[in-house]
């Protein structure tokens, strides 16, 4: 259900970005008019709700793009990108089986100022929200509980995309290949995390939730892609 | 090149970061050979401990059918621990960090929590060196640390803690002259009449083969009293010591003599005592069971149980009487503050008699004349031995004991009215008094199965988990009310701790709730 939502919307985010498109002309096709990329999202989650799910700090997502120019002069644009990253981290607590499945989707404004013809730095500051599903295996209730929430947030970065493939000229309307690489800071609100057993899980009657605290999944992150521009 | 090399240090950076060690530590009950249980029930609050995290999770119940938890850190290195008699403190014990290696090193401690409806740690005590033992006074004025476990121990060290005072004026070190003999047990007295002075709380040492005295307002003043030999002329120890407080009488069973050894706390007799110790041995005719001080028409007497008699012996003089029992009870429990004053007989105490080899239970009259002491034990035959015999505390039914049998049964014997009421189970069950003294929870440790037997009904009521219960606890609430506690601990894979509460008012498991996950919380 929250993936036919999140399709949903993206499905909506490229159409407004491909209605949107205007031509750039001063570098031609160097200067991507529509984008699709497909990365991994790395994130440091220093925040003491996600030590249930994981040993370490990182989560790692994978990541969907795309991006349209809306408008271009000389060598900069501006461009309306999205993206939909998607990541699951199991682990243990105390013993105890975890899991968090995070979908995150951010779309928002993209500047870009191109150096030189086949590299070109951006900044993008981009509204974001996520689902996340948070779930444990209690050996006590010998059932799996859950918690799902929603959060909302900005994701802020800086980065760089340099075209690996290409016809020199700029005329040329065959797909360029780039390796986008970026880092930000990526804001999320708290939620909190209150593990409840599902009806039909097996836990006793009236089962109280188990409150592993708060969560917030804000923290920098990078992100390499590779994507393709036409 | 450069660019992947950055990106992949970035990743590097990102990467980086733990989470605090404990989330990697299971929790497993403590095993009760430990020194510790894996829970302790306080009047407000059940304190379940987590040693692998050397911490206590304290349950409480916010209102009846509800419960909250809370972590409460302890020393490192648990020795052992225990509630107060009034089970309004926890006492914990930790070794600290040993070898002590930095200046910063957590010492050895004795830690006090408060076990009310808002648990907090109420006061700690640093030592110097860490002790393994902890015996309590049942007025909650003393603490005796012993038995350290350093390389070189000195098992007549003791270290007397002052629980009205706080820091390390509280403490006095004191080791016990010894002549080959380490501590066994230890009695702390109520105040004692000891003449020509002020009564004296004592703390009474009982060693291999000797008695130490202290006197607790003068905690580096004792006197050592050598135990009697056996009768065969071998060396005895100390079986059990009773006291009377208005006389300032001391009798104790030894071993392998059919002699009783009475010590009376006289006033000094010599410059620098604070009291003088006169002692007496008084033959009571075979191997006493068991012994109890008791007051008839005549006054103090120490009673002994030999055999099928019931041997009295006037500490003053050494004159014994002796009464024929109908069988050969081996326990006695001085009632006569249990009973109502209407069935209090005059002048004297009444007595409940007891065996774990006899069916029959009786109660022993000293209130009578010397000539009716052959009339003065009424037995009833209630069909089961009794193992112990369980006080109920409160106000409501302060004339109410619970009998232990060896068997699977137990008995709530009304005292004023002389009525027993059986209560048979399929099982042995552990027998949980709650603290209000108004109803007893039973269970077995393992199972789903439950019960209360309120006294005022002696209806029992069968509940039934859905998880094994290993412990039951009786709380209030700090809205009101009261809360029974199952515990559910170590059950499942993994182990955690959780816990079924119902109300004990009104308990059923129709509106019971259940809790887990309790382990998880306060991780850091």
């Amino acid at each position: 259900m929250i993936c036919r939502k999140l399709q949903a919307v993206l499905g909506a985010c490229a159409l407004s970005l491909t209605s949107a498109l205007v031509h750039a002309e001063s570098l031609g096709s160097h200067q991507p008019h529509l984008e699709a990329s497909l990365g991994a999202r790395v994130s440091k989650v220093a925040d003491a709700g996600y030590d249930p799910f994981a040993n370490s700090d990182e989560l790692a997502q994978v990541s969907l793009g795309l991006g349209g120019t809306l408008f271009a002069h000389d060598r900069f644009s501006l461009a309306a990108v999205g993206f939909w990253d998607y990541g699951t981290h199991t682990g243990e607590a105390r013993g105890a089986q975890t899991s968090l499945v995070v979908h995150r989707l951010s779309v928002g404004p993209e500047l870009r100022y191109h150096l030189i013809t086949p590299l070109y730095v951006f900044v993008h500051a981009l509204p974001a929200f996520a689902h996340s599903e948070a779930s444990l295996d209690d050996g006590v209730a010998a059932a799996t509980l859950s918690a799902e929430h929603w959060s909302y947030g900005l994701d802020g970065a800086a980065g760089a995309a340099f075209e690996v493939y290409g016809k020199p000229s700029g005329q040329s309307w065959r797909p360029r290949l780039w390796v986008i690489a970026e880092g930000g800071y990526g804001y999320l609100g708290t939620t909190r995390l209150s593990l409840k057993a599902k009806a039909d899980s097996g836990a006793p009657e009236r089962t109280a939730p188990v409150d592993l605290g708060s969560l917030s999944l804000a923290g920098p992150y990078l992100r390499v892609s590779a994507a393709v521009s036409f | 090149m450069r660019t992947w090399a950055w990106l992949a240090g970035g990743v590097l950076v990102l990467g980086c970061g733990g989470r605090p060690s404990a989330w990697d530590s299971s929790y497993q009950p403590v095993s009760t050979g430990q020194g510790l249980a894996p829970a302790y029930g306080l009047t407000g609050a059940v304190a379940v401990v987590d040693s692998s995290l050397e911490r206590l999770t304290v349950l409480r119940s916010p209102s009846p059918l509800t419960l909250a938890a809370q972590s409460i850190p302890l020393g490192k290195d648990l020795a052992t621990a225990q509630t107060s008699a009034d089970r309004k403190t926890l006492f914990v014990l930790s070794r600290g960090v040993q070898p002590q290696r930095n200046p910063g090193d957590e010492p050895a401690q004795l830690l006090l929590i408060d076990g009310s409806t808002t648990p907090k740690v109420e006061r700690s005590y640093a030592l110097n060196e860490p002790m393994d033992q902890l015996a309590l006074d049942p007025k909650n004025e003393w603490a005796v640390l012993y038995s350290g476990s350093g390389v070189v121990v000195n098992p007549n060290e003791l270290e007397l803690v002052d629980l009205s005072t706080a820091g390390s004026d509280a403490i006095t070190q004191k080791t016990l002259r010894s002549f080959g003999g380490k501590p066994n047990r230890f009695t702390f007295t109520a105040p004692l009449a000891v003449p020509g002075g002020d009564p004296k709380r004592f703390l009474i040492v009982e060693r291999d083969s000797d008695l130490v005295l202290i006197d607790l307002a003068n905690p580096t003043s004792d006197v050592t009293v050598p135990l009697p030999l056996t009768d065969t002329g071998g060396s005895a120890t100390s079986a059990q010591v009773v006291y009377d407080a208005d006389s300032a009488t001391i009798g104790v069973r030894v071993t392998g003599t059919t002699s009783v050894f009475l010590l009376q706390l006289a006033a000094p007799t010599q410059a620098g005592q604070d009291f003088s110790v006169v002692t007496n041995l008084v033959d009571v005719g075979g191997l006493p069971a068991t012994i109890d001080f008791v007051h008839n028409a005549q006054g103090l007497r120490l009673v002994a149980l030999v055999g099928t008699s019931a041997v009295l012996v006037d500490p003053v003089t050494a004159i014994t009487q002796a009464a024929q029992m109908p069988v050969a009870f081996t326990g006695i429990r001085r009632i006569t503050d249990e009973l109502n004053p209407s069935a209090t007989a005059p002048n004297g105490d009444v007595a409940l008699l007891y065996g774990a080899n006899t069916t029959q239970i009786a109660y022993f009259n000293l209130g009578g004349a010397p000539g009716a002491l052959y009339r003065s034990i009424e037995p009833y035959d209630i069909g089961v031995s009794v193992k112990d015999v369980i006080d109920i505390p409160g106000d409501d039914f302060f004339d109410h004991k619970i009998l232990e049998t060896p068997s699977q049964d137990f008995y709530v014997l009304d005292l004023t009215n002389r009525q027993s009421a059986p209560m048979q189970t399929q099982t042995g069950l552990a027998l949980e008094v709650a603290p209000d003294g108004d109803r007893v929870w039973a269970y077995q440790s393992g199972t789903e199965g439950f019960a209360t037997v309120d006294f005022r009904t002696l209806h029992p009521i069968s509940l039934q988990a859905e998880r094994a219960v290993t412990n039951v606890f009786d709380i209030a609430a700090a809205s009101g009310g009261r809360s029974a506690v199952a515990l559910h601990l170590g059950i499942g894979e993994p182990p955690g701790i959780g816990a079924t509460v119902v109300d004990a008012l009104a308990p059923s498991t129709a509106t019971a709730r259940f809790y887990s996950g309790f382990d998880l919380g306060g991780i850091h």
